[in-house]
């Protein structure tokens, strides 16, 4: 009853959040780059300008993103697997894999920074995601039920 | 009362006179139209036979009954008519996701096995480890990346069109998708002129009815 059917189960669900993250991006570096290609522009070539941004610029970002968070969930499946628990650690170790795996072209030193960075941030999502499930519940919480009328309630106008 | 629950007081008053002698809950069940002996109340709830029984009340009891419909409320599987596809789908998102992300890996995989033996073909000779290793990367995030990130811009689209197409007309089939190409590829060159806009609507109407013949084959 506890379980989270909101996501699918682990081999698949990295390429449902593989297109999740891809098409954040995606329409995320339109506006960006949109408005970016547009301020850019001078007079009378904005419009131009701000198309030709998105079409050079979104995909690319849609593509970043993608790749980080598929690698982030293939990751996480497999610290899962490993594991065999669910617990904030798990995105932690998968957040630091993700990063030194992107940046393992930048030599070693670039590959520890980026991981550490990675797992810190990871780190800090999940911690406010825990603060936010314990406001939720203590918004919620249970409460004791009315105390039982001592005899049966009379009839109205009996 | 009788304004608040509908009864009839002359026949009631009647029903006393005739009967002086009837039990309590039979007259109240006549003056109001229910028991109040078998309301649920809290007591009630309280002193069912095992109600308070801990193998019920524990947090993980009731595991080996499975999923209750309960839990899956939210997570109905779409029942749009023609909406089935290879894996079970919830609506759009699911489509789009799972749509997107399937071609954008398959994209960027032969892009970058395009790029891995472009690379190899192009390694200079007498290079060090090194270098070579750098040549055959350096080709596959050239050639990978591209085609994925196209790929994934034009799966993204089409979805997105597709899935409005079926909500507008409340079902799915095959000419939704063809037209959803078509549009699709007229959107994705449409900075080039009338002439490429056609072409690659043409062919991506071709893509969405090969892809809509493979789905009908498996499924």
């Amino acid at each position: 009853m506890s379980a989270d059917h909101t996501r699918d189960p682990c081999p698949v669900v990295i390429l449902s959040d593989f297109g999740g993250a891809f098409a954040m991006g995606v329409i995320g570096g339109c506006v960006w780059h949109g408005i970016k290609g547009f301020r850019n522009s001078p007079m009378g070539e904005r419009h131009l300008g701000a198309v030709s941004a998105i079409k050079a610029r979104a995909p690319v970002v849609g593509g970043n993103f993608g790749v980080w968070g598929g690698l982030f969930s293939t990751f996480d499946c497999a610290v899962k697997a490993v594991r065999k628990r669910e617990d904030p650690w798990n995105a932690i170790i998968a957040g630091l894999f993700t990063g030194g795996s992107l940046a393992v072209r930048g030599g070693w030193r670039h590959t520890r920074n980026s991981a550490i960075m990675c797992g810190c941030l990871l780190g800090v999502m999940e911690g406010v995601g825990l603060m936010f499930q314990r406001y939720a519940a203590w918004q919620a919480k249970p409460m004791a039920p009315p105390l039982p009328e001592p005899q049966q309630p009379q009839a109205l106008g009996a | 009362m009788s304004w608040l629950f509908g009864g009839r007081k002359s026949q009631t008053s009647g029903a006393e006179e005739s009967f002086p002698n009837d039990s309590k809950s039979q007259d109240s069940q006549n003056s109001l139209g229910f028991d109040p002996s078998q309301v649920t109340n809290v007591s009630s709830i309280i002193s069912t036979p095992g109600a308070l029984d801990t193998s019920r009340l524990h947090p993980l009891a009731g595991l080996e009954r499975g999923v209750e419909y309960l839990d899956l409320e939210e997570e109905q599987l779409s029942t749009m008519e023609g909406s089935k596809s290879l894996i079970p789908s919830r609506g759009w998102t699911d489509d789009l996701c799972y749509g997107t992300g399937a071609v954008y890996l398959t994209g960027l995989g032969l892009g970058g096995s395009y790029g891995f033996f472009e690379g190899l073909k192009n390694i200079p000779p007498n290079s060090p480890g090194k270098l070579q290793l750098n040549t055959v990367l350096n080709h596959i995030t050239r050639r990978g990346p591209f085609i994925g990130n196209n790929a994934g811009v034009l799966t993204l689209t089409y979805n997105l069109i597709n899935s409005s197409i079926d909500a507008l007309r409340g079902k799915h089939d095959s000419a939704n998708s063809v037209v959803a190409g078509a549009v699709t590829g007229a959107i994705f060159k449409s900075s080039k002129g009338l002439k490429p806009m056609g072409y690659a609507s043409g062919m991506m109407a071709v893509a969405a009815a090969g892809w809509c013949g493979l789905k009908s084959v498996l499924l």
